[in-house]
């Protein structure tokens, strides 16, 4: 991103580690829960160790696809629709990150 | 525009303009080189993975009407083309992010590990997916 090339470039290494960490949760969790009855997975996300697990995960998701599709962004858009992309880009990851976890919380509580 | 196809130099402007990175036919394509392009395409497609995400789990929070018109479409043929789509696009990812975060340690950069470290991502990417499945569909037979 413009001006922020350096915080961009650990941050996007900070969530790209956080996400190692997480994805092989994620992988269990797929498995456990794949197929099963609506009770038994809002149950399984309603765990409190799941429910915080997966709400990390997805906000370091929203962290790091808004930095990577920015960069697609910088690559592939020019003139001044550059910046409207990349407002879109942190539309579409704060709602996407905000939706998700209000559901998280709506399940847990 | 990158895309310009006009040449650098023309009779209203004698000055080259910026060089422009040759289309991908142009190139012979190497590992490495499907390697990077696939990591680029597979983060898309985790981005819209992710929204996916985020709209399945307010459709199991949201209750039993709309989380089973959604299961519907995740789990018909369609659906299940997505669902690996996007198990594909996770394995390779992460390890390709490995690869990458191996990079910035400084190694791995010589060109014969760099080739041969893009096919076991590749290999592994396919691997993990195709277990992933087996486990998920052995899990719910048994």
């Amino acid at each position: 991103m413009t001006h922020k090339g350096t915080a961009s470039f650990i941050v996007q290494r900070a969530s790209a580690v956080f996400l190692l960490l997480l994805v092989g949760w994620l992988v269990f969790a797929i498995v456990k829960i794949a197929g099963a009855p609506l009770d038994e997975m809002r149950a399984f996300l309603a765990l409190p160790v799941n429910a915080f697990l997966a709400a990390l995960f997805i906000a370091a998701s929203a962290v790091h696809m808004r930095i990577g599709m920015n960069e697609v962004i910088d690559d592939y858009a020019h003139g001044g629709l550059r910046g409207v992309w990349k407002l879109l880009n942190l539309f579409a990851c704060l709602g996407a990150a905000a939706l998700a976890l209000w559901s998280l919380f709506t399940l847990a509580v | 525009m990158a895309l310009d196809p006009a040449p650098s130099r023309t009779a209203d402007r004698p000055i080259a303009s910026r060089p422009l990175s040759p289309h991908l036919q142009i190139w012979r394509w190497t590992p490495t080189m499907a390697a990077s392009i696939f990591h680029r395409a597979t983060g898309i497609a985790l981005y819209a993975g992710t929204i996916l995400v985020a709209v399945w789990l307010f459709a199991v929070a949201a209750g039993p009407e709309i989380y089973v018109a959604t299961n519907a479409f995740l789990t018909s043929p369609f659906g299940l083309v997505i669902l690996f789509g996007y198990a594909v696009a996770l394995f390779f990812h992460t390890l390709n992010g490995l690869r990458h975060l191996y990079w910035d340690a400084g190694r791995g950069l010589a060109i014969e590990t760099a080739t041969k470290t893009s096919i076991a991502v590749f290999a592994g990417a396919a691997l993990l997916a195709i277990l992933l499945f087996v486990a998920i569909f052995a899990g719910m037979g048994g």
